[in-house]
């Protein structure tokens, strides 16, 4: 039957695709609509890739804030003040986990139009959207890579005089960084394929091109398979370079010396003549046991 | 007349319910080297944790150049910089090399241009035999060679005081000899150092001052040939008669 009526609309909009092959009707689409289905998933890449990054600067900022120590010792305005500061953040970040993207983006769109007169356009209300709803999961990964970074860290960064700004930017954030980079990486997969839901807002990226292709000419399991195609590729290509990205913060196994070592004799040689430590007690067994042999 | 440099007065830290330290009274002159010996949970690491105020005393007094360090409004990081410390776990910033490791603090902290702290920073690698690795990550050198490093990292923000919180405790045995030379160099010229140790022997044949410490309280202090010699207090004796064949 779902043959019949393509055939008929195949037959109605006056191409030959009725009489092609799954294959010839792949090669028949992207050849006519090549071009859209590129447009749509460089928009997709551009929403996901700028979203993402900015999304990963706001949870940067509402996890260190929220990781902010307050102790009694501190002034009562400045615990006020973070505190109130803390529970705004929290409200952000469970009503944008919470809510579906979709919803958000219905919501902020036309709420912003018929509340405050604001006519976004839909690709910066796209950025807009997708950007807060990665900030609000970051803000989370980022508050969690912040506390798995040893407090070790924070104590020698502190002993050697470090302000609780200068242990952040220096020895905390950038650990959490390395720590949460696959987290990023998984935002971004996420974002890359989540921003089809932005088609309700007739955001042109891939799924709105391909709702209109398939539309149009009913083809919907030959668009839907071009499509899964190259969000497959935009996804796999993400996932490479964020591993190659996780390697090169990693830095190299190995290391040059620098020039060559004197004291590493001493390392498991306590009876080395004149380099051992006085303080090992091994070290007088071996001396003794060395010179009974030599008695002997 | 020696120079005062830290003076702690009727130090006090509790936990809760549970209190750590109890009346503590002692200085640190210049050129001092203090060890603290005593068994594990009597309050020794604590001792030291206040005095670079990684933890906050319940009472007391902790004075440097006769200053109080608990008073409110006391700039905490600048005294920090002229209090080295040394931890037992080393604490070396894993994101940064060798070389960066010994630079930061000079950089961020003390303002230094790069080339003074670069040449500082190799200028106490070199001392404790590490400028060979100056470009290795924390994670690819031993746990000796760590702690090597953790003591030219503080030493290049040139601290008056340099405080030791176990500095042995996490090492392999064959790599304490390492640690201990470093540190008996450092006696050796002068540096004023406070020791929290297990190295009886160090604390015997390096330090100029022992101090002993049971249940919070400093039970017996004194030259280490008073204390290892002739020790006053039976506690004492007990301690020490565990680490007589040392």
């Amino acid at each position: 039957m779902w043959t019949s009526i393509q055939e008929a609309i195949f037959q109605a909009v006056g191409t030959s695709v009725g009489s092609m092959s799954f294959g010839e009707r792949i090669l028949y689409l992207i050849a006519e609509y090549g071009p859209s289905y590129v447009k749509g998933a460089g928009n997709t890449l551009l929403i996901a890739l700028i979203a993402t990054a900015i999304g990963c600067i706001i949870g940067l900022g509402v996890g260190v804030i929220q990781t902010i120590p307050v102790s009694k010792q501190d002034h009562l305005a400045k615990r006020i003040v973070v505190r109130f500061i803390q529970a705004l953040l929290r409200i952000y970040v469970e009503v944008f986990r919470g809510t579906p993207m979709m919803i958000q983006a219905v919501f902020l769109y036309y709420g912003a139009a018929q509340l405050f007169n604001i006519y976004m356009s839909t690709m910066f209300a796209a950025y807009f959207v997708v950007s807060i709803n990665t900030g609000a999961y970051m803000a989370e990964t980022v508050r969690g890579g912040i506390l798995s970074v040893d407090p070790g860290q924070t104590e020698g960064a502190k002993a050697i005089g470090m302000t609780h700004v200068q242990t952040m930017l220096w020895v905390i954030l950038p650990q959490t960084l390395r720590n949460i980079l696959p987290q990023i990486g998984n935002n971004l997969i996420i974002n890359i394929k989540d921003t089809c839901v932005l088609s309700v807002i007739s955001v042109v990226e891939l799924f709105f091109v391909h709702k209109g292709v398939a539309g149009a000419l009913y083809t919907y399991f030959e668009s839907a398979a071009i499509t899964m195609t190259i969000y497959l590729i935009m996804t796999l290509i993400c996932a490479k370079l964020l591993r190659w990205w996780e390697k090169k913060m990693d830095g190299a196994d190995n290391y040059d010396l620098a020039t060559t070592d004197t004291l590493a004799h001493t390392t498991g040689m306590y009876d080395y003549p004149g380099k051992g430590s006085p303080y090992d007690e091994r070290s007088k067994e071996l001396g003794q046991r060395r010179h009974k042999k030599g008695g002997r | 007349m020696a120079d005062t440099i830290l003076q702690i007065r009727h130090l006090n830290k509790a936990f809760g319910n549970h209190e750590v330290l109890k009346d503590i009274d002692f200085t640190v002159e210049k050129g001092d080297v203090t060890s603290i010996i005593g068994a594990s949970g009597s309050g020794k690491s604590t001792l030291l944790r206040c005095i670079n105020l990684l933890e906050t005393p319940t009472s007391g007094e902790v004075l440097y150049h006769g200053q109080n360090v608990l008073s409110p409004g006391f700039n905490a990081p600048a005294y920090r910089t002229h209090v080295g410390m040394v931890f037992q776990s080393f604490n070396l910033f894993n994101n940064m090399t060798v070389l960066e490791n010994c630079m930061v603090g000079q950089l961020k902290v003390l303002k230094k241009s790069k080339e003074e702290a670069q040449a500082a920073a190799m200028n106490y690698l070199e001392k404790v035999g590490m400028a060979p690795y100056i470009n290795a990550k924390p994670r690819q050198i031993s746990g000796g060679q760590k702690q090597r490093v953790a003591i030219a990292r503080a030493l290049a923000m040139e601290p008056e005081v340099l405080l030791f919180d176990e500095p042995t405790s996490a090492l392999d045995p064959e790599m304490v000899g390492e640690v201990l030379t470093v540190m008996q160099q450092l006696a050796k010229e002068g540096m004023t150092m406070l020791v929290v140790t297990h190295e009886m022997a160090f604390a015997r044949d390096v330090s100029s001052r022992v101090v002993y410490m049971n249940q919070g309280v400093i039970c017996e202090a004194g030259t280490p040939q008073q204390i290892f010699g002739d020790p006053q207090r039976q506690e004492t004796k007990d301690f020490l008669s565990r680490f007589r064949n040392c």
